[in-house]
């Protein structure tokens, strides 16, 4: 190969590598530049007054695209009135966790994100990540904050305060036709399966396949329990005073919903079937109950509105409180957001009393703010609020208190019905997997 | 021929092997030197913590259970695939009429995605699904299982489905194999009053050796590797039931515990080297030419 050859491959070659490198990182850069052109660069301010268009980037799974925090009347006339433009960064849904705590490792965040509480606290690392949004001016409007709080601060944005309630959700036709009252404990609850399974029809359906659908029933009933007879309980848990198999209580718990299963009172293939068939089995009027959240109610409603259902609290024992889940994704703005001052900006435009009554209205949802009115709720929702929110009947489930991982629990809770662990053997094999989760947080006590 | 000239050819590999570098080698040494930290999203800054993600894996029970139930997989697809593969070959080598239909029916599943397989299977595994019917209706009820929730059934149910859908492709390698195999060897044999088994054993067996080599590598590998097969027919469970090494790479990863399934990872493929490279050089000891 003459010289000239050689420079002329070594040119190319290095043109090649060098556009490749280039294609490879333009993604990220381009993205990320993308406000600090816009903006002028850093953290001006931007907003009404400046005249600059700032571009400020939101996260959110794609799942959640359909949230009203991002439809787009209401990105628009925030766009107009501040001259802050939203791009949504949209995040495949089965990944959202992975690549968020990606970005947030890498220093690559996004202004905003939408994600929720309870999970935020073990897969994103709420303290060290996220900034506190205590002295935000909408606080002071907040009728619940501790829908929105960890740690004792407000880490979140939310304009209601009625998403995810877990229970018992149930079909309010057939508990009438068969004339059924809402068992107020365990018994009263089994008495009610045998007719509902008299009848011919499946008293609950349980989608173990998806392993989660497990822990419906004990997130509620730990919570309820430790609520009214150790209220330090979870804060003892997690200092490594105590340990989940210390609690007798909890086996039973775990007993129980097991029992439900061997019983026959459920669909025999439990750890086949999943939460996807869910709105089908209650579409069909093939199963009366089921031991989940809210939201099902709103898929089945979606389908067919004139199927009725209806939720009640999981009667693990005597009367107990509904369990509310800080689910349905709140707004977080991570402590190295580009943008902080524009992305706190959108949350107060959120939060002002226009938007938030357009949000609530749209949405049929209990408002979180003072100066809100709750438009006439849907009929289950209406009954929610006067059975166990209006009344404080409710009780954060078990996971809010969690600051670890739950998906190995969720896995042990599934070998449970699959016949490898006993209710004892769930708690004690938790115990193992919880200390080494909290060991590797660096949590004292493990 | 000068220096320059006798490079000239090594010039050649230079961009492939730049490219590998940069995309493959240096993050395996990335990941190698993360496997002995405690690398996790919570942690201000790194730690070297020696080999403590390691002790942690061979003291972890669902890890064990992992490695158990990727050896038992890798150990059934290995002899499935093989076995069966060339059971398959050496019948559609044969003059048949249908033997380019029955050829492509064969072959057809390994072109399949995992996902319209577990699309397919799940169902008919289920407690109450095609399978079992089966087993009642010809009066084997004995035989219903539930296949996929069964714990002491699951790795074994999950390795079948794989050798049904990648046996095809073993077919394909060994069918290549036998033609590349000289027709006068058999007719040599028959003369000599070799029967079909003995012609079986004494000629095709070892001249088909370096297809059964890349085979056995390739569904080696493929086993120990495995991931997706597991993932979308029982997420690892029911509980932790049919972990494989793969899963609990991932499991590791959505628990936070980055430094611990960098190690498994590291493991993972340290065992791969280990098992791999000396059963290939010892079968290609064992390769004949023709």
């Amino acid at each position: 190969m003459s010289k000239q050859m050689k420079k002329i491959a070594t040119g190319l070659l290095a043109g090649i590598m060098t556009l490749t490198l280039a294609a490879c990182g333009s993604d990220n850069s381009g993205k990320g530049n993308a406000a600090a052109t816009d903006s002028g660069g850093g953290n001006s301010g931007g907003g009404s007054g400046s005249g600059k268009k700032v571009t400020i980037e939101l996260a959110i799974s794609k799942s959640s695209q359909d949230s009203a925090f991002v439809a787009q009347d209401v990105l628009d006339e925030f766009e107009q009135k501040t001259n802050i433009k939203i791009n949504l960064q949209l995040l495949p849904a089965e990944q959202t966790a992975t690549v968020l705590q990606t970005k947030l490792a890498v220093d690559e965040v996004p202004d905003l994100i939408q994600y929720n509480l309870a999970s935020a606290t073990t897969d994103l690392n709420l303290e060290r990540n996220f900034e506190i949004l205590d002295n935000e001016p909408w606080v002071g409007r907040l009728l619940n904050k501790d829908v929105l709080s960890a740690y004792d601060h407000v880490y979140s944005f939310h304009y209601s305060q009625d998403t995810g309630m877990q229970g018992v959700v149930y079909n309010k036709d057939i508990s009438k036709d068969l004339g059924l009252e809402i068992p107020k404990n365990y018994e009263e609850f089994l008495a009610v399966c045998e007719k509902i399974k008299a009848s011919g029809i499946t008293p609950v359906f349980m989608p173990f396949k998806d392993n989660w659908a497990a822990n419906i029933w004990p997130a509620a009933a730990f919570a309820d329990w430790a609520a009214k007879n150790e209220p330090s309980l979870f804060e003892d848990i997690n200092a490594g005073r105590k340990k989940w198999s210390d609690v007798p209580e909890f086996a039973t718990f775990l007993d129980q919903q097991y029992e439900v299963y061997k019983k026959g009172y459920t669909n025999t293939d439990i750890l086949s079937d999943s939460y996807d068939m869910a709105v089908g089995k209650f579409l069909n009027k093939e199963t009366a109950m089921m031991f989940m959240g809210d939201w099902l109610i709103v898929n089945v409603a979606e389908k067919d509105p004139n199927v009725h259902l209806g939720l009640f609290a999981i009667p693990s024992s005597e009367d107990a409180n509904l369990g509310a889940s800080p689910l349905g994704g709140q707004l977080f703005i991570p402590k190295k957001a580009k943008h902080m001052a524009e992305a706190k900006q959108f949350l107060e435009f959120l939060a002002s009393k226009e938007v938030a009554q357009k949000m609530v209205d749209s949405q049929g949802s209990v408002s979180n703010f003072s100066d809100v009115t709750t438009p006439k709720l849907p009929d289950y929702k209406q009954e929610i609020v006067d059975q166990y929110i209006t009344p404080k009947k409710t009780t954060l489930t078990t996971d809010a208190y969690m600051i670890v991982d739950r998906s190995e629990l969720y896995r042990l809770l599934q070998d449970e019905f699959a016949g490898g662990l006993d209710a004892k053997g769930v708690l004690k094999a938790w115990d193992e997997k919880f200390s080494q989760l909290m060991k590797d947080k660096g949590v004292e006590g493990f | 021929m000068n220096v320059s000239k006798k490079l000239y050819s090594y010039y050649l590999i230079w961009p492939a092997l730049l490219i590998y570098s940069i995309f493959f080698v240096l993050p395996a040494l990335i990941g190698l030197f993360y496997s002995f930290t405690d690398w996790r999203l919570d942690r201000e800054a790194i730690k070297f913590i020696g080999w403590d993600n390691f002790e942690r894996i061979f003291t972890d029970r669902t890890l064990l259970l992992a490695m158990k139930n990727t050896a038992i997989f890798a150990i059934v697809t290995v002899l499935g695939k093989n076995l069966l593969g060339i059971a398959l070959a050496v019948g559609l080598n044969m003059k048949l009429k249908s033997k380019n239909l029955l050829r492509a029916v064969f072959y057809s599943p390994s072109i399949l995605s995992v996902l319209v397989i577990s699309i397919v299977f799940t169902p008919m595994l289920r407690s109450d699904g095609t399978i079992n019917r089966i087993f009642e209706a010809v009066g084997l009820p004995s035989l219903s299982q539930a296949w996929l929730t069964n714990p002491a059934l699951v790795i074994w149910t999950v390795a079948f489905v794989s050798i049904w859908q990648h046996t095809g492709f073993q077919m394909a390698i060994y069918l290549a194999g036998l033609q590349s195999i000289s027709k006068e060897y058999y007719e040599a044999a028959t003369i000599d009053g070799a029967g079909s088994w003995r012609s079986f054993r004494s000629i095709t067996i070892p001249l088909l050796l370096p297809a059964i080599n890349i085979n056995l590598m390739l569904t080696l590998i493929g086993g120990l590797k495995v991931f997706s097969e597991v993932f979308v027919l029982t997420g690892g469970g029911p509980g932790n039931a049919s972990q494989v090494v793969g899963t609990i790479i991932l499991r590791s990863f959505g628990e936070g515990s980055w430094g611990l399934g960098t190690a498994v990872n590291t493991l993972l493929f340290a065992a791969v080297t280990v098992i791999a490279i000396p059963l290939l050089i010892f079968m290609r000891r064992k390769e004949v030419s023709e």
